[in-house]
């Protein structure tokens, strides 16, 4: 069958026909909410852990540590640490809100950059918290279950942050996105909502009930 | 190989680029990050152990699982996943059309980064097929410890170490990506869509996966985990180096895994082409999707014990530590809520391929489409919530129990709705038994066994009854044999001739199927006495009264061992010597088979139209999509392809020169396409598939899409076969000249006509046109030297084995070696003697649709090597003598080669009693 050149159907000219959609869903936020999903459950995994080491050994709650005292955790600091990451949330929002409602790209910088140095606020407390608390992850399963949760925890943040970081430099360098185009953006975000919703549960069933 | 044709494609690829630098580059690259990358982690280690005070700094397991993490990453970003990322993230301009890792022009760009799914699927394909022979040879040692009834290669540890390797090799590193495999290469056609939904991504999920695997594969140097595949804590965690590596790989290959579900899922839901709903998709991308959602929601559990247990190993935790407040059960139900899952994992695209297969093969619709479809999703859904079956004597809360039951028992009903759908296909369907479909039938039966012990083990009693005995391991190789395997090899026989362009060797196909099929039930039928009889498993030695039916077993593993080499051959050697392919040998209806083989570059050259179901075989005028190709003339309009089929009922006449001429002529018309049927009514079967196939090869190699069948009847059960199930606008009919054919003399035209109501055409083809059929391009050109051997149906058996293995085209030389002068009449009398015989020879070759020459010389078989190498440029040389004939000597066979050069000569031995059959009419 003879072929003739149809170059000029391609966009760009690279060869490549124009891609197949069958649907108008976003692939990128499809594909983070799939990722925030299995994310869900390595939390669920870790999660489950704890209660079996809560509801199926422990007879007593808090359990006892090594040194003979209830394990005891700074719920008051990290009660002040949790405002945090949650109004990061907010900041996360406001400055995506001034891109996709005005196209204000400094108030998106600006938003980025707040909720990434109250990330690394939330982190330097947590680290903090982990150099006065008093127990190794080598105590009682109690202890690796803390340090489980929060250290997996604490990672997230971290990796969010950094995403938030490389968004930055998105916006500050290559003046990408806008209000019509964000998906990388919007995607990263829905991510740090994420950590911060995980943060919140964590919060309650572990440092409040 | 190229993984497009050069037909329906860009010729020259006029932008499309491959990146310049070699494959050095990228693997130095690779080298250079991972090693240093590995220095630095364990310098890192170090200074944080001092900094911390952390005694001894020297705490081998932690260096080796954070090196092992961050090789893996780094040897990703070394051998190129992230250049594009990292470009993107450092702020600079990247065009998101770059193609310049797409596609292959040489085997070399199947050994770096590339983002074609084509590319991948064949990466994957390759890497699981070495990872099974691997899985394959512990197998064969587990066998051969347990050969005898005492220690018998090995010590206990060892053994231990062999079967916790064997499993973990098959599942993570065989079955779960051969899926990842058969899916990446297929999907995206099958749905009508360029590519995977994050072609980027997927190189990335597949270059994750090597160093997963090869960790995994690596421990049994540092001593193999030895706490098989299931891992259980406490055991678990006394393990040494190899452990490490086991919990490392199972991470890695976990989450390259979860990246690829999430692509597949992306694709499924976003890229299927325009008229593809949910209740048109094959069942493949069903079983496939939601496969890939038990991927994305199990996996992370399997890593979140993982994780644990390496916490305790190696940091000291105590999760799984009852005198520090831990809870041992707890790892079981973690490990089991993903790794239940994990069996339907490992078995759902599985389904799907069969439902593919069997309505192919069978003519016929799916029965039950949506039943089978729903009760995938019922069987992923029910899989969440049965894993504590595993659990039955593991001392867990007595309560869970009969509910899992129940829950065990239910699941069974679903996959029993598959087992119906297909029986339901299958009834009254017309059935060719090709290698695919071997290979379902085979799953079919024997997949059932396993599902119906899966049952008996769901009930509280038989499982308390059998747990930790052989019942066990013949229940689990069943499903996992008897069921992935066979689905995985159905599935590669089945799309073979997509992938590759070529047809595989079906001889083989079908002798691989049964050595398995009796090897497998061989094998594990008998584990279900042995397990009822209280032979425990995971230990190397047992009692006596076993011995017999364990020496049974390992010699049918054996036999598996050689069907999987048999398998693995046939896909190599066919890559080669394989028969060009049609776009569609199977006459199958999904899109893969409306492009062609292999596909292009980016698979459609326009979006094709769903415009049907998949399956609407046996219903004429149904059509499942619809594929646009540029037109021929009209400056690159694109026009829809195929338009109109035209029948062609011939039989010895098949693979001439003049009916391929006529059909070649047709094709350049218009976009015709071509349906063969040729009845057979009681001629040899397997010489009318050949010259079939012959036809068709020719077809492919010009571009012409053109597929056909053997139908067992004469031209108007033929006519009707295809008309039964295909539109079909016109009919061509080949036949002997007027009075030499049989189909003449019986009027074959009129009524062909009357009884189709069809326009017709007759092409003539004269008797000797028929029995010298067409040479084949680019096929190996074979030099067969003869002596008393010439003219015997031995020669002619010898010569069509060679051509069922790839097209060939034969040169016949028979040197007469003659001792007497050339220009008496005794040597005229032999030259005629010999002549004739060699006319006997070519003809019944032309019977099998070989094509074949001949030559008759007065020299000796030195000359006629040197004639064959000199003037037929030959590449080959098989010397096919009679037994005890005159070329039966050592010094002949020396002799050849000694002339030849370094062209190869084989030495074949046949009896040269019976002449060979006649030619047909």
């Amino acid at each position: 069958m003879a072929t003739v050149d149809h170059a000029e159907h391609l966009p760009g000219g690279v060869g490549a026909p124009e891609p197949t959609r069958g649907s108008q869903m976003s692939m990128g936020m499809l594909a983070m909410m799939l990722f925030i999903g299995s994310e869900i459950m390595l939390f669920a995994s870790f999660f489950a852990i704890y209660f079996f080491v809560r509801f199926n050994v422990s007879e007593v709650w808090p359990p006892i540590a090594n040194n003979g005292q209830p394990f005891e955790l700074p719920v008051l600091l990290t009660g002040v640490n949790t405002a945090i990451l949650v109004a990061s949330s907010f900041t996360l929002h406001w400055g995506e809100h001034r891109l996709k409602h005005y196209g204000d790209r400094k108030g998106l910088e600006r938003g980025l950059l707040v909720t990434i140095l109250l990330g690394a606020v939330f982190l330097i407390i947590q680290v903090n918290e982990y150099i006065h608390l008093g127990f190794t992850p080598q105590d009682q399963a109690f202890a690796g279950a803390f340090y489980t949760l929060t250290g997996f925890h604490g990672l997230h943040v971290f990796v969010g942050a950094t995403l938030l970081v490389l968004m930055y430099i998105r916006v500050k360098r290559a003046h990408d996105f806008s209000p019509q185009w964000a998906t990388p953006l919007t995607a990263a975000s829905l991510y740090w909502h994420f950590v911060d919703v995980v943060w919140v549960l964590l919060f309650i069933l572990v440092y409040l009930l | 190989m190229a993984t497009y044709a050069p037909t329906h494609s860009h010729p020259g690829h006029h932008h499309h680029h491959m990146d310049p630098r070699p494959l050095s580059y990228w693997w130095k690259r690779a080298f250079v990050y991972t090693t240093v990358s590995i220095g630095l982690s364990f310098a890192l280690v170090y200074l944080l152990r001092e900094a911390f005070g952390l005694t001894p700094a020297w705490e081998g397991e932690v260096y080796y699982a954070v090196a092992a993490g961050v090789g893996t990453i780094a040897f990703t970003i070394g051998i190129g996943c992230w250049d594009y990322w990292f470009r993107w993230l450092r702020g600079k301009q990247v065009d998101p059309e770059d193609h310049s890792f797409h596609g292959a022009h040489s085997w070399k760009d199947y050994l770096k980064v590339n983002t074609d799914h084509k590319v991948i699927g064949i990466q994957y394909l390759v890497a699981i097929l070495f990872f099974l022979l691997v899985g394959g040879l512990f197998a064969l040692l587990v066998r051969a410890e347990l050969a005898t009834p005492g220690e018998t290669i090995g010590d206990g540890e060892t053994y231990n170490g062999l079967f916790s390797v064997h499993a973990t090799v098959m599942i993570f590193l065989f079955v779960i990506p051969a899926f990842a495999a058969l899916v990446n290469y297929i999907l995206p056609i099958m749905i009508g869509a360029k590519d995977m939904a994050f072609p980027r991504m997927n190189a990335f999920s597949f270059w994750l996966f090597i160093p997963g695997g090869l960790m995994m594969i690596a421990s049994p140097l540092v001593g193999a985990f030895s706490a098989g595949w299931t891992a259980y804590a406490p055991l678990a965690n006394q393990g040494g180096t190899g452990q490490t590596l086991f919990e490392m790989g199972v991470q890695v290959v976990g989450a390259s895994s979860i990246a690829s579900a999430i692509n597949i899922l992306v694709t499924v839901f976003t890229m299927r082409a325009p008229g593809m709903t949910v209740w048109r998709m094959p069942l493949l991308v069903w079983g496939s999707a939601t496969q890939s959602a038990l991927v994305v929601f199990g996996t992370p559990f399997i890593a979140g014990s993982q994780f644990l247990t390496m916490f305790d190993r190696i940091m000291g935790t105590n999760f799984f530590n009852a005198a520090q407040g831990g809870d041992i059960i707890a790892y079981q139900h973690i490990f089991w809520f993903y790794s239940h899952p994990a069996v339907y994992i490992m078995i759902l695209p599985g389904f799907g391929i069969i439902s593919e297969v069997i309505a192919t093969f069978s003519r016929k619709p799916i029965f039950g489409y949506r039943a089978i479809a729903f009760s995938t999703v019922a069987i992923a859904v029910l899989g969440f919530g049965v894993w504590a079956h595993h659990m039955f004597v593991s001392g867990m809360a007595a309560w869970l129990r009969v509910p899992m039951m129940i829950t065990t028992i239910i699941i069974a009903v679903p996959t029993g709705v598959k087992v119906f759908g297909w029986l339901g296909t299958l009834w009254r369907g017309k059935i060719h038994l090709k290698t695919p479909m071997l290979y379902a039938l085979g799953f079919v039966l024997s997949f059932v066994i396993g599902g119906l012990s899966g049952v008996i083990l769901g009930t509280i009693p038989t499982d308390i009854q059998v747990t930790d005995t052989y019942f066990i391991v013949a229940h689990i190789h069943y499903v996992f044999v008897a069921g992935s395997l066979m689905t995985i090899f159905a599935g590669i026989f089945f799309w073979y001739p997509k992938m590759t362009g070529r047809m595989y060797n079906e001889r083989l196909g079908q002798w691989s199927f049964w050595l398995m099929f009796i090897g497998l039930n061989g094998a594990f039928m008998p584990m279900h006495w042995l397990g009822l009889h209280g032979m425990p498993r995971r230990v190397a030695t047992y009692d006596e009264r076993f011995a017999e039916l364990n020496m049974f077993i390992s010699a049918m593993s054996l036999m598996m061992g050689v069907a999987t080499l048999l398998v693995i051959y046939n896909l190599i050697v066919s890559l080669k010597k394989g028969d060009k392919a049609p776009w569609n040998p199977w006459r199958s209806r999904s899109l893969e088979w409306l492009v062609s083989s292999p596909p292009s570059l980016f698979n459609f050259e326009a979006t094709p139209q769903v415009v049907g179901g998949p399956y609407q075989y046996g219903i004429p005028g149904a059509r499942h999509a619809v594929v646009f190709a540029p037109q021929e003339a009209g400056g690159g309009e694109f026009t829809e392809i195929p338009t109109r089929t035209i029948l062609v009922v011939a039989n010895q006449t098949v693979a001439s020169q003049p009916l391929v001429d006529e059909i070649r002529r047709r094709s350049e018309e218009g976009l015709w396409r071509f349906t063969f049927a040729v009845p057979v009514e009681d001629g040899d079967a397997r010489a009318a598939e050949r010259r079939l196939q012959t036809a068709l090869s020719a077809l492919a190699e010009d571009g012409i899409d053109a597929s056909g069948t053997v139908v067992k009847g004469d031209p108007f059960a033929a006519a009707a076969a295809v008309t039964s199930e295909e539109d079909v606008q016109e009919i061509l009919l080949a036949t002997f000249p007027t009075g030499e054919s049989p189909w003449m003399d019986e009027d074959m035209v009129d009524r062909l006509r009357k009884a189709t109501g069809l326009g017709l055409n007759r092409v003539v083809v004269r008797p000797e046109e028929a029995l010298r059929p067409l040479r084949l391009r680019g096929s190996g050109r074979v030099a067969i030297v003869a002596d008393q051997a010439l003219g015997g149906q031995g020669l002619t058996d010898a010569v069509g084995g060679m051509a069922d293995e790839g097209g060939l085209s034969a040169v016949l030389i028979a040197p007469l070696d003659l001792d007497i002068p050339g220009w008496t009449d005794e040597a005229g009398e032999r030259r005629d003697e010999v002549t004739a015989r060699m006319q006997r020879s070519i003809a019944s070759l032309g019977a099998l649709g070989v094509h074949a020459d001949g030559e008759v010389l007065d020299g000796p078989l030195a000359d006629a090597i040197a004639l064959a190498v000199r003037e037929y440029g030959a590449k080959r040389i098989v010397l096919i003598v009679a037994r005890g004939g005159r070329l039966d000597t050592g010094d002949a066979l020396s002799g050849a080669q000694a002339a030849a050069g370094g062209v190869p000569v084989e030495h074949v031995v046949v009896d040269a009693e019976a002449p060979a059959a006649p030619a047909g009419s």
